[in-house]
């Protein structure tokens, strides 16, 4: 068993830079913003086909679009959100990224 | 009478009187013109890869509100990572709309003003799924060009025989039709 002799000086030790976080990944989320144009059942249709999420979760998601203004549909790293963000333009929402915590 | 029907593995039937499929076929041609405009043509024989990877120059946000929405920010409070996701992504997304539209204006085919017999196809799952999405863009195109805002859908249910916005109205509601009812088949 090693033998903790002396506990480094927290003040000498290097500080990394913390503005993106070095254990906690902070992950990023895809948003879908409510509008006046697309029907609720086409909107519930593009988060199974997309996301393969079942129908009552699709469902869940598309009210609190609706009923909230916005919902988190998805996260993950950066490069994914930017996938996901990418593909609900291709169907035809309004969608965009942001880091979890912003 | 729908339009759509369901068929084996995914597939839809779809029947269109002459009238209507001319009028998609056109709305689906205009839609191609307006995700093109200013755009470099892609040629037969141009590499598609080169093309894909085409992140040459900056874009700006489109001035065209229809354009604005079908290529919306991706970003809300940052300009510098929306320029670069535009920058990145646009290209791609437009030639996924314009290929969407293609693949409506294509089963469509060629329609003169003389035809009296229905036009008739079958769509794939796949085919299916860019009929949904152009139908979609081509009722956020209207949308913006209408300037349909959240919480005024009672006027614009309300708009008198003699308003000059209603033949445009009339044809944002029946794409809707459309777009519900095949919604309702794929689903299926």
């Amino acid at each position: 068993m090693a033998d903790v002799t002396s506990a480094p000086d927290a003040a000498t030790l290097e500080r990394p830079d913390t503005e993106e976080g070095v254990l906690l990944d902070v992950p990023w989320i895809t948003l879908v913003w409510d509008d006046p144009v697309n029907l609720m059942s086409y909107v519930t249709f593009v988060f199974v086909d997309y996301f393969h999420y079942s129908k009552s979760k699709a469902q869940r998601l598309m009210m609190q679009v609706h009923g909230e203004g916005k919902a988190v549909v998805s996260s993950g790293s950066r490069e994914e959100m930017e996938r996901d963000v990418q593909a609900m333009h291709s169907y035809g929402l309004w969608a965009t990224l942001q880091k979890s915590d912003a | 009478m729908s339009h759509f029907k369901s068929r084996r593995k995914g597939g839809v039937y779809v029947e269109f009187p002459p009238h209507a499929a001319g009028l998609l076929g056109n709305l689906a041609r205009q839609l191609i013109e307006l995700l093109s405009e200013g755009e470099p043509r892609q040629r037969v024989g141009d590499d598609p890869l080169e093309a894909l990877l085409d992140f040459g120059s900056a874009r700006e946000r489109p001035d065209d509100p229809a354009l604005q929405r079908l290529l919306p920010d991706a970003h809300r409070d940052d300009e510098e990572a929306t320029a670069e996701f535009r920058r990145f992504t646009e290209g791609a997304l437009r030639q996924s709309k314009i290929h969407d539209a293609t693949v409506v204006v294509v089963c469509l085919g060629e329609i003169s003003e003389s035809d009296m017999e229905d036009v008739e196809f079958e769509l794939d799952a796949v085919q299916a799924r860019c009929w949904l999405r152009c139908l979609t863009d081509l009722r956020l195109a209207l949308a913006a060009r209408l300037d349909i805002q959240v919480g005024d859908e009672d006027a614009w249910q309300n708009l008198s025989d003699d308003d000059e916005r209603l033949p445009l109205f009339e044809i944002y509601g029946w794409l809707g039709y459309l777009l519900e009812s095949l919604i309702d088949v794929v689903r299926h």
